[in-house]
């Protein structure tokens, strides 16, 4: 496994646990004030921010030990059209996601709550899909 | 014009070995690429751009219509 197809499954794992750990700070989502929600989403990134750091730290390193060389993270031409890709698939699902959520909103008269939640969740669905195109892209 | 797909070809895996033969790693290195982008490129899954074909094709000595070819 190649040093960038490792960089993108730790996105993935950083992803997972912020929306575990959201999914159990939120499951009385209706009955909370939009301040508590919102505190809990910005702690929910700023958990997936630090995940992803720990998680490329402690990678690399159990890869280092693994293979007992240090692998040069070289970033060429493809890697930044590959990058591109997946920035280009990650704002369609999102701007996608953004109108139905705000259709739903509309439609159901669904509680404001519901929409900021599904909003931050459109983040990270955009950010995991563009993660599985870029293991895709650098089979 | 219509639009049709050309097919760039290359020669890279076998310019490499008859180079000493040279390692996916040294003419990455040489060309200041990834390993798996020389792998790309020796299975015809990707097409470098105008300014990497010149480098590889500089990197064996060659003139780039050697390197990369229309099939």
């Amino acid at each position: 496994m190649n040093i960038k197809i490792r960089n993108t499954f730790t996105e993935i794992i950083s992803v997972a646990i912020a929306i575990i750990w959201m999914y159990s700070k939120l499951n009385e989502a209706a009955n909370m004030s939009i301040a508590s929600i919102t505190q809990v989403l910005v702690q929910g990134i700023g958990i997936s921010i630090l995940a992803a750091i720990f998680f490329a730290i402690v990678i690399h390193i159990v890869s280092a030990i693994i293979t007992k060389s240090k692998e040069k993270n070289v970033v060429d031409e493809r890697d930044n059209i590959i990058e591109f890709y997946a920035l280009r698939l990650s704002n369609v699902i999102f701007g996608i996601s953004l109108l139905i959520i705000l259709a739903l909103l509309g439609w159901f008269n669904l509680h404001i709550n519901f929409g900021i939640i599904a909003i931050t969740l459109s983040v990270f669905l955009a950010s995991i899909c563009s993660t599985f195109l870029k293991i895709y892209l650098y089979k | 014009m219509a639009k049709k797909k050309i097919h760039i070809e290359n020669t890279v895996r076998r310019l490499r070995f008859n180079n000493n033969e040279m390692t996916q790693l040294e003419l990455a290195d040489l060309v200041g690429i990834s390993r798996q982008t020389v792998v790309a490129i020796e299975k015809y899954k990707y097409t470098p751009s105008l300014e990497l074909a010149f480098k590889i094709a500089l990197a064996f000595n060659k003139e780039i219509q050697e390197v990369f070819f229309i099939n």
